[in-house]
């Protein structure tokens, strides 16, 4: 189940609000516990047990590691035990195909796939539950006791899906004792109609036209095409994720937690530095607290730190996708921040400029490397953007989707902002503004499911 | 309680999900939706294997989706959104000049195309002394592409033709190619402006094309035929755009000289069911649908026992009278509902003319020409 379906919005959000709302507070995660299971089993009912081991594991290492602080040893089997399981789930369900391809082709074999279908949101809670039990050994927070609490923090349903990357030590004070008022919950609102807005009426639209383009293969289209194309794509991507943040967020809020910024208008960085900064922050937070860190960071030296650096942005690209192009991706970006830091960075920060038409190039190319799969392709998208092709494809592009391409390129910088923030409190503003977006989600919702069959072909 | 009134937007939000949520509970749900043209979801019985195997979650999600109230409604918004903020398109519909719509149609799938030009090619070596036409009809968008915006891009379907027709050459079949009678007469109206069919006079002019490939035959004047109108024709176009300020087409259409109409064996009164005029599938109208054999015992003919086989998609429907004024018996097959055999019906019959009558996009995409083989 996603937020922007109409089941989630007409189904369970008022199911589970209300339920969670009446609850008497003393049994309230339990509550939540429960409705975070159905969400999660709503999409694959047989990974129920996956869950609860997932829950059970994390839980029990944490707790070893706390009963045996006096015994280093066993505190060291406890972690591995946890990273090993949270690592191997991620790996079985997430990689196993890849690399049986990858060692097919290599060697010549004939191993068999598997054919499972990835459970929900294993990429970001393996990732959370591990970051807790590392915590737990770092010594930096204490191990839950209470297990229906834990278990509350692991499947919590906004943050399950699609992030943000909450770690325990930021909600495990609100796990306990949560304010929830209507102040907070008029908060959350505003921001899941945000978010909302930002996937269905904008990522969804302006996905349209890069899902046009691949429909039609990319040997034909003209070069302004393909940047409009790849614009598109860069527009999607952050609307879609961002909105989908913001919307957990928002739920997150009505529930009394706080839930980290996962975007800060990347699209007006400066570098690809700054970008990383304001791009998926609790994903870039993690990997340099969780692993950047670990590794020794910056502080053993240039070689080690640029290997340190090789091995997280190829970490990064493949958390995004099993398959050659993510990690190229990920790759791609260690290049590029090696060289800013080493020679530019101080450059592009104090250009106006330039700076912006830098970022504009190199993220194009980076989300050609992330939109196709195929990198035969990635290589022919890439022609078609900088060897010239003529055609008059574009203007019907243009045309139909200007719009839409000028509404989502403003909202990606903070230039409203501050107007937005004048009026946010004004009613005359926020209700029309908010109820239009709303009723529009839903007509695009209902209109996304709309499917006439006209014998259409006769 | 009082304190909630200090938030609307809490109180508007709450009740807007839960009356929502409340309206779409008490509604009865709809079978069919007619504008959509399909069965709707019904809710799923629940049982553990379907739980299991995620058939359940996934049709009960369909069933909501298809269920909720006042979906049409919510369809319009969103069409009526999409034109506020300048879009030319909406579910693949392209919004043209003069109030034409047009379907968005890019590629096509090459492989049942080249094996859907085979079966003709094999059907007509298959019956080498019988006299066969191909005609294929292009979209309206490519005889009224004056009318497109600039760069839509869609595919050539007159270069796809030329090879078409080379790919189901044989010496007993004759091409026949409308377009350059129905591109003379863009001015006319050919085509609807909201459905994809063409209009009894585009049928006309296809009509003259094909008389052009049989011998002795004169046409029969579309001036002197008994015409009739029928207005408020949302066609499919229309369905799948929405477009609030549509113009609706009009129907123009003639009293066909019939003696009898047999539909599947059963005879019928008359060769329209223009109780379907009065619907919202106006074009089903004609030849009562798609059908699979029907057999129509001309008034008007020329009296020579002279008999033709029609083997065509629903372009045919609004073409098929015309014959009438040339051929005492018309009979029609439609490969989608055909019961009986292919070589059944031509041994058991003797035509003087086969004529193969098929829209460029139903050729390219019909998966029962195979039928032919048999």
């Amino acid at each position: 189940m996603v937020f922007s379906s109409i089941l989630f919005l007409f189904r369970f959000l008022p199911a589970a609000f209300l339920v969670y709302y009446i609850t008497p507070r003393r049994f309230k995660n339990g509550v939540l516990l429960i409705l975070s299971l159905i969400f999660y089993s709503w999409g694959e009912a047989r990974y129920f047990p996956i869950m609860i081991a997932s829950i059970l594991v994390d839980y029990f290492c944490s707790r070893g590691i706390e009963s045996h602080r006096d015994n280093p040893k066993l505190c060291r089997v406890f972690l591995i035990l946890s990273v090993v399981f949270n690592l191997g789930m991620l790996g079985f369900f997430k990689y196993t195909n890849f690399f049986v391809e990858n060692l097919n082709a290599l060697f010549g074999l004939s191993l068999r796939g598997i054919s499972l279908r990835l459970p929900l949101g294993i990429s970001f809670y393996t990732f959370q539950t591990m970051s807790y039990t590392i915590d737990v050994y770092r010594g930096k927070v204490k191990a839950e006791t209470n297990i229906i609490d834990f278990g509350a923090f692991v499947v919590l349903f906004p943050q399950l899906i699609a992030g943000p990357i909450v770690k325990y030590t930021d909600i495990n004070r609100e796990l306990k004792e949560r304010r929830m008022d209507l102040v907070q919950i008029e908060d959350g609102i505003k921001y899941f109609i945000l978010g909302l807005g930002s996937k269905v009426l904008i990522a969804n639209s302006i996905g349209m036209l890069w899902t046009e383009l691949e429909g039609m293969g990319f040997s034909g289209i003209s070069t302004p095409l393909a940047w409009i194309g790849i614009l598109a794509y860069a527009l999607q991507i952050y609307f879609d994720f961002s909105g989908y943040s913001l919307m957990a967020i928002g739920l997150g809020r009505m529930l009394g937690f706080d839930f980290p910024k996962n975007f800060d208008f990347p699209y007006i960085s400066k570098s690809i530095t700054e970008f990383w900064r304001r791009w998926h922050m609790t994903l870039g937070s993690w990997f340099r607290e969780y692993l950047y860190f670990p590794l020794g960071g910056s502080r053993r030296g240039p070689a080690r730190t640029y290997f340190n650096l090789f091995v997280v942005w190829a970490a990064t690209g493949f958390w995004h996708g099993a398959n050659w192009n993510f990690i190229l991706w990920g790759l791609y970006f260690f290049v590029l921040l090696v060289i800013e830091k080493r020679w530019f960075l101080t450059r592009l920060n104090s250009s106006k400029v330039v700076c912006h038409v830098y970022l504009a190039i190199a993220l194009s190319i980076s989300w050609v490397l992330f939109a196709i799969t195929d990198l035969s392709l990635v290589g022919q998208y890439l022609s078609q953007m900088f060897a010239f092709q003529g055609g008059s494809d574009w203007i019907y592009y243009l045309r139909n989707y200007g719009i839409t391409f000028l509404v989502a390129m403003v909202l990606a910088t903070p230039c409203l902002k501050p107007l937005y923030q004048k009026w946010e409190n004004n009613l005359w503003f926020s209700i029309p503004f908010f109820g239009l977006i709303l009723v529009l989600s839903v007509a695009y919702l209902v209109d996304a499911s709309y499917n006439p069959f006209l014998y259409f072909r006769f | 309680m009082k304190e909630i009134l200090r938030y609307p937007l809490v109180l508007l939000f709450a009740l807007f999900i839960l009356g929502c949520t409340a309206m779409d509970l008490t509604q009865t749900n709809r079978e069919f939706s007619e504008m959509e043209n399909r069965y709707l979801q019904q809710k799923p019985k629940f049982t553990v294997k379907t739980l299991l195997n995620n058939t359940y979650t996934q049709k009960y999600e369909e069933y909501i989706n298809d269920q909720f109230f006042n979906r049409d409604s919510w369809i319009t918004i969103k069409s009526m959104a999409e034109s506020a903020i300048g879009k030319i398109e909406n579910n693949g519909i392209v919004y043209g000049a003069d109030h034409y719509m047009f379907e968005k149609y890019r590629t096509l799938d090459e492989k049942r195309f080249s094996d859907n030009i085979r079966y003709v090619k094999e059907f007509a070596e298959k019956y080498p002394d019988r006299h066969i036409s191909l005609m294929i009809v292009p979209s309206s968008y490519m005889v009224l592409s004056e009318k497109l915006p600039t760069g839509l891009g869609n595919l050539d379907q007159y270069a796809r033709m030329e090879e078409l027709f080379a790919g189901a050459a044989a010496p007993n079949l004759t091409a026949v190619d409308p377009t350059a009678l129905l591109t003379a007469h863009k001015e006319d109206s050919i085509y609807y402006k909201t459905d994809h069919h063409w209009t009894c006079y585009g049928a006309y002019l296809g009509y003259l094309s094909y008389l052009e490939s049989v011998e002795g035959k004169t046409p029969v004047e579309y001036e002197s035929l008994p015409k009739h109108q029928v207005a408020d024709f949302y066609g499919t176009y229309y369905s799948k755009a929405k477009l609030f300020n549509t113009v609706p087409d009009v129907i123009e259409w003639f009293d066909p000289a019939v003696e009898q109409v047999t539909i599947d064996g059963e005879e019928v009164d008359g060769l329209h069911d223009l109780q379907k005029f009065e619907e919202r599938d106006k074009y089903g109208a004609f030849l009562r649908g798609n059908n699979g054999l029907t057999v129509i015992k001309s008034s008007a003919g020329p009296g020579d026992g002279s008999r033709i086989l029609v083997i065509k998609d629903s372009y045919g429907n609004s073409f098929v009278p015309y014959l009438l004024y040339n051929y005492d018996e018309v009979q029609v097959v439609d490969l989608r509902a055909m019961a009986g055999k292919m070589s059944d019906l031509l041994a058991e019959n003797d035509y003087d003319d086969i004529l193969l009558l098929y829209s460029f996009m139903n050729f390219a995409s019909d998966q029962n020409i195979p039928k032919l083989r048999y």
